[in-house]
């Protein structure tokens, strides 16, 4: 008899901040208000770029985490990875991980940063640091965390383009409602913000022009999309068998019921409704919802034109007469797209949206696009006193798509 | 300034470690460096110096032995 398994425990570490006290709430509560963190990229390194870029940086104090000697080869994505497992760990009530705790972690590019330092001193000086592999490999985060804390079970890293940290939450579920585990850290981290990455980005056509006002650059479902915003962060989700976790008193932010993986073995970067509705259609079967009892979906919604279609006909195909009691939202449209780490933020999003009874806007969607007919929400600060249960959606480059079901925990 | 000095100075500008709590003949290991911020250090060395380094030396562990082979490594043959 497979376990019940809850989200006991919140560590973020994005846009929004989350690094201070309670601070997955106040992350919340900011895109509760509409927020949006997307501004124009002003690094210096802004300079290499051949046009400007709009992006969601992560405000991040490494120095509160890490002594200088420890940073030496623990690239922005770790640093990341380390202080959200941390942030998630004193959340979750407990004083320390348990050495069995298993790590599973998502990151797209891993340690992009070191490749691109690597690069830059090798045509500088001829020479490249010893320890960009170590910090480049796309399982340091996770390897990080379980130096950190001491845990000797799984540690495992899932690279899956924009679904990694949602397959990440997926497996470590499974795990624990299987007794394989009776704790997992959960979730994933990327730091793309860097010259080489956006400029790739750039070239494919996919990255939105920044607007006239750098926060609204992010248009989800709105006929005036630009393309999507890329942002950078970690999130980390604590999950325990629900049992347990109310025997020892724990905060249940919300049982995850179900997941849905599927891939659309199509074309590689181009999404398609009929593997979208098959992640949809077991996601629910197998969490036991049926689509109206679901109140609330925290879309892909990277605000381009064939992601948006495709995941609205999508929704539209599975939920039937039941889609206008569905509230979608893309909180992309103020956190930008962590790629690797948008599955976990967005997975955390969808818990305290439930553990609120709140629901975050779609932001500067002023013009819905006709073809996608969803009921968005439009209003910050909306309630949903009747709100059960939720879904978040991860559809990724290479067509795997994912689908994270969530329950209200009672 | 002489090589130990900058020695130190490297280490604080890449560790943060106060350059006067560092003794030329102590172990390196002793103020928390391990083989991979030891392996930095030596990046940062040859950048600074520009020289290369022998590998696998690893009886060079202390800052006056790192000073004497910098010193070596400097001197035109």
């Amino acid at each position: 008899m497979p376990r019940r398994v809850a989200v006991t425990g919140l560590g973020l570490i994005g846009p929004h901040g989350g690094a201070e006290p309670g601070g997955a709430q106040a992350a919340f509560e900011a895109l509760m208000a509409g927020q949006s963190a997307v501004t124009l990229w002003d690094h210096p390194a802004a300079a290499q770029l051949n046009a400007p870029a709009a992006v969601a940086p992560t405000p991040f104090d490494a120095s509160h985490w890490f002594t200088r000697l420890q940073l030496a080869g623990v690239d922005r994505f770790s640093q990341f990875a380390v202080a959200a497992a941390e942030l998630a760990r004193a959340d979750a009530g407990l004083a320390a991980y348990d050495a069995a705790t298993g790590v599973y972690l998502g990151s797209g590019m891993g340690g992009a940063a070191a490749i691109e330092d690597a690069y830059a001193s090798a045509q500088k000086s001829g020479r490249v640091s010893p320890l960009t592999v170590p910090a480049t490999m796309p399982n340091a985060g996770a390897a990080h965390i379980a130096m950190r804390n001491g845990l000797h079970g799984p540690v495992y890293t899932y690279s899956i383009a924009c679904a990694s940290s949602a397959v990440a939450i997926a497996e470590a579920a499974k795990a624990i409602a299987a007794g394989e585990l009776d704790c997992a850290i959960a979730g994933g981290s990327e730091a793309l913000l860097l010259p080489g990455v956006i400029r790739a980005w750039q070239a494919m056509h996919t990255l939105a022009e920044p607007a006239a006002q750098a926060e609204r650059s992010s248009r989800p479902f709105a006929v005036d999309r630009a393309g999507l915003v890329l942002g950078e962060g970690a999130a980390v989700l604590v999950l325990e068998p629900l049992e347990a976790a109310r025997a020892r008193g724990a905060r249940l932010y919300a049982e995850i019921a179900g997941s849905g993986v599927s891939c659309d073995a199509t074309h590689l970067t181009k999404p398609d409704t009929a593997g979208q509705v098959r992640a949809l259609t077991m996601a629910l079967a197998r969490a036991g919802l049926a689509p109206a009892e679901v109140g609330y979906c925290n879309a892909h919604g990277t605000a381009t034109q064939a992601g948006d279609m495709v995941e609205a006909a999508s929704l539209a195909q599975v939920w039937g007469e039941a889609l206008p009691q569905l509230a979608v939202s893309s909180t992309k449209s103020m956190h930008g797209h962590l790629l690797g780490a948008a599955g976990a933020l967005e997975a955390a999003i969808t818990v305290l949206a439930l553990y609120n009874r709140a629901l975050p806007p779609s932001m500067f969607c002023e013009m819905p696009d006709p073809e996608c007919a969803l009921a968005l929400v439009h209003t910050p600060g909306t309630q949903a006193p009747e709100l059960k249960a939720a879904i978040s959606n991860s559809f990724a480059f290479g067509g795997t798509n994912v689908v994270l079901a969530f329950r209200r925990a009672e | 300034m002489e090589t130990t000095a900058e020695i130190k100075q490297l280490i604080h500008a890449r560790f943060g470690i106060e350059a006067a709590t560092l003794r030329d003949a102590a172990p390196l290991a002793q103020y928390g460096l391990d083989s991979l911020s030891l392996a930095e250090l030596v990046f940062s060395i040859e950048e600074h110096f520009g020289i290369d380094m022998p590998v696998g030396r690893d009886d060079i562990n202390t800052i006056d032995k790192l000073a004497l082979l910098i010193d070596e490594l400097r001197t035109p043959a």
